[in-house]
């Protein structure tokens, strides 16, 4: 069954079309990253989605049923910045969204405070929060009446590595419980680190919709780069430039060569047959970034 | 559960989480009786040798530092005041309820978790109805009270009407649907807490005032260019007639009525509206409480019907 849908999505402010006929569908259990430019039409999307926005034309269902409707009761959401009510703890804004709700269970409160660790600062107040607490809070907000579909925007804004990672870790774990996720990231290394599919949208255009491999593939670079090490650093970097390639000293023992992309798995043998002891080589492939860039800019050269 | 239960639970709860539904509260339930009481205390000091020249000195306590009389202080007082207690009142719950969710961008959240809109705003609503009607209640009960304990020291008791009493503030409250439903409305409308309490403050205010402008444009002598008009029209009635259904008239005469009734007691006879000279209108007097039920019932249907209609219909950004 389709989680999501979207037919013919417009949403125009005036004479600007803010969103232009995005037309997509996401599969029940999918985790969708939805990329885009600032501007391109990402938060518009979800807003009509969530059903707070009103299309100029077209129409969306979630879980089969058109937005807006009861449906969206079994949404989670994470709309830009999050937003809480400053003069009441974590906790109490957790009940007061519970209460909202309806149908949740007062011990689901704590469950989702300690599923985003913040069981500890549950009682402050939400004024006195980090960046990464509001936003580990509105995870948990968004979490609390097990929802089938979870829309998220930037969900991992002004975190720390570490809750990133666990941000991420949360998703996934969510995500294997079947929920459908659809995340809109900046931050393209973790959308890659977390999702199969992608939904590119460029100025309010859905660009390219597919398994992330193919917008890889779609739009890969016409070369690799190889992190490669050895025992003798002059000796890799002497055999490199016998190849015919260009290769730039990296630390004490390695070095970084660029190669064309047809040669790639040939490079590990022929510096074994020049003598080379290679300790490791890493292949920087290319990753959803460069792709990202290119879907975006085709003129764009690899970096 | 239905969303309207689901929302007034939510809203209650954080109702009494916000610290000013509580100064309200002492305001209007231990403040206005004790300073009331307090001044009981010293009139009756004062005044009491004047009782022997005929001054009606303990009808005059009894009217105002009773139990009854407290009471009474409680509706009336708060309708006099400028701004009213009460539309301070209304807009600092429609601050909370609905400015709140734009200043906190909250309605992007709470919308989501509760999609069905008119839904929410009924419940929001329920929940403000409901904290005024537990303010206004709490004052009767605090009147009471405070009543009781000034037996102890002042020449009053417990005597009055006080089913009628408490008809009248049943009925000002009900009223207070339409002012509630306008705030609501204003701050809703204008996106901004501060600007739609200022709205709601003085747009009711400046519309009446601006009438009393033309009024006295229109009755210049020699005849001018406006009022020439205006009789050509035949609207002369219609124009005098307007203060009768003025907002803020209609809307605090439950709480004005007892007004006459203590007027009477203080000018010591039994006056009649007509009687009253250029306190009439001041007091209350010329309108009926049907009459002023009618014109708020019609104001709370035009503030609740384009209240629901832009709620529904607008974007969340």
């Amino acid at each position: 069954m389709n989680a999501i849908t979207a037919t013919g999505l417009t949403k125009r402010y005036g004479a600007k079309a803010a969103v232009a006929d995005a037309t997509f569908t996401i599969e029940q259990g999918e985790i969708v990253g939805f990329l885009g430019p600032n501007g391109a039409g990402k938060t518009t999307t979800l807003r009509m989605l969530a059903g707070l926005v009103r299309p100029t034309e077209g129409s969306c269902t979630v879980l089969g049923q058109p937005v807006p409707g009861a449906t969206l009761r079994e949404v989670g959401t994470m709309i830009e910045e999050p937003s809480f009510y400053p003069y009441m703890t974590g906790r109490s804004n957790l009940r007061h969204a519970a209460l909202l709700h309806g149908d949740v269970p007062p011990s689901r409160v704590d469950e989702v405070l300690e599923f985003v660790s913040l069981q500890d600062a549950a009682d402050k107040k939400v004024r006195a929060y980090s960046q990464g607490m509001r936003q580990r809070l509105a995870l948990a907000r968004a979490l609390l009446w097990r929802p089938k579909v979870m829309l998220l925007d930037e969900p991992t804004n002004g975190l720390d590595p570490t809750g990133i990672a666990e941000v991420r870790e949360s998703l996934r774990s969510v995500a294997s419980e079947g929920v459908t996720v659809l995340v809109s990231s900046h931050i393209l290394a973790e959308i890659e680190k977390l999702v199969d599919r992608i939904l590119a949208i460029d100025a309010g255009r859905i660009v390219f919709d597919g398994p992330l491999r193919e917008l890889v593939e779609r739009m890969g670079a016409p070369t690799v780069t190889y992190t490669v090490t050895a025992r003798d650093q002059a000796g890799l970097l002497a055999a490199l430039a016998e190849l015919g390639y260009t290769p730039a000293p990296r630390n004490q023992d390695g070095a970084d060569v660029t190669v064309p992309a047809d040669e790639a798995d040939l490079l590990i043998e022929r510096l074994t047959s020049k003598g080379v002891r290679v300790t490791s080589a890493t292949l920087r492939g290319e990753d959803l970034e460069g792709a990202y860039l290119r879907l975006i800019d085709p003129h764009r050269r690899p970096s | 559960m239905s969303a309207i239960l689901a929302t007034v639970r939510a809203e209650t709860f954080k109702l009494l989480r916000k610290r000013r539904i509580y100064v309200l509260a002492f305001l209007y339930w231990v403040l206005l009786p004790a300073v009331a009481l307090l001044v009981g205390r010293l009139l009756y000091t004062n005044l009491r040798e004047f009782e022997r020249e005929g001054l009606p000195v303990a009808d005059l306590l009894q009217s105002l530092f009773s139990a009854h009389g407290l009471a009474t202080v409680a509706l009336t007082g708060p309708a006099y005041m400028s701004p009213t207690a009460y539309i301070v009142g209304v807009v600092l719950l429609a601050a909370l309820f609905i400015g709140e969710e734009r200043g906190q961008n909250m309605w992007k959240t709470v919308l989501v978790i509760q999609p069905y809109r008119p839904a929410v705003m009924t419940g929001k609503l329920v929940v403000t109805m409901g904290a005024l009607l537990a303010l206004m209640l709490g004052a009767f009960l605090s009147a009471i009270v405070f009543g009781t304990i000034g037996t102890s020291f002042l020449p009053t008791d417990l005597s009055g009407d006080w089913l009628g009493l408490l008809g009248l503030y049943l009925w000002q409250w009900a009223h207070l649907l339409a002012a509630v439903l306008l705030a609501f409305l204003l701050v809703f409308l204008v996106r901004s807490a501060v600007l739609g309490i200022v709205m709601v403050l003085l747009l009711p205010g400046l519309i009446e005032g601006l009438y009393t402008v033309l009024n006295t444009l229109f009755n210049l002598q020699p005849l001018t260019r406006f009022n020439a008009i205006f009789q050509a029209l035949r609207l002369q009635r219609l124009w005098e007639a307007a203060p009768r259904y003025f907002f803020t008239t209609n809307l605090y005469a439950p709480g004005r009525a007892p007004a006459r009734d203590i007027a009477s007691d203080m000018l010591q006879s039994s006056v009649q509206p007509q009687d009253l000279g250029p306190l009439q209108s001041l007091l209350g007097t010329t309108i009926t409480l049907g009459h002023a039920a009618a014109v708020m019932a019609g104001y709370a249907l035009v503030f609740g019907v384009l209240l629901y209609w832009l709620f529904g219909r607008r974007d969340v950004d």
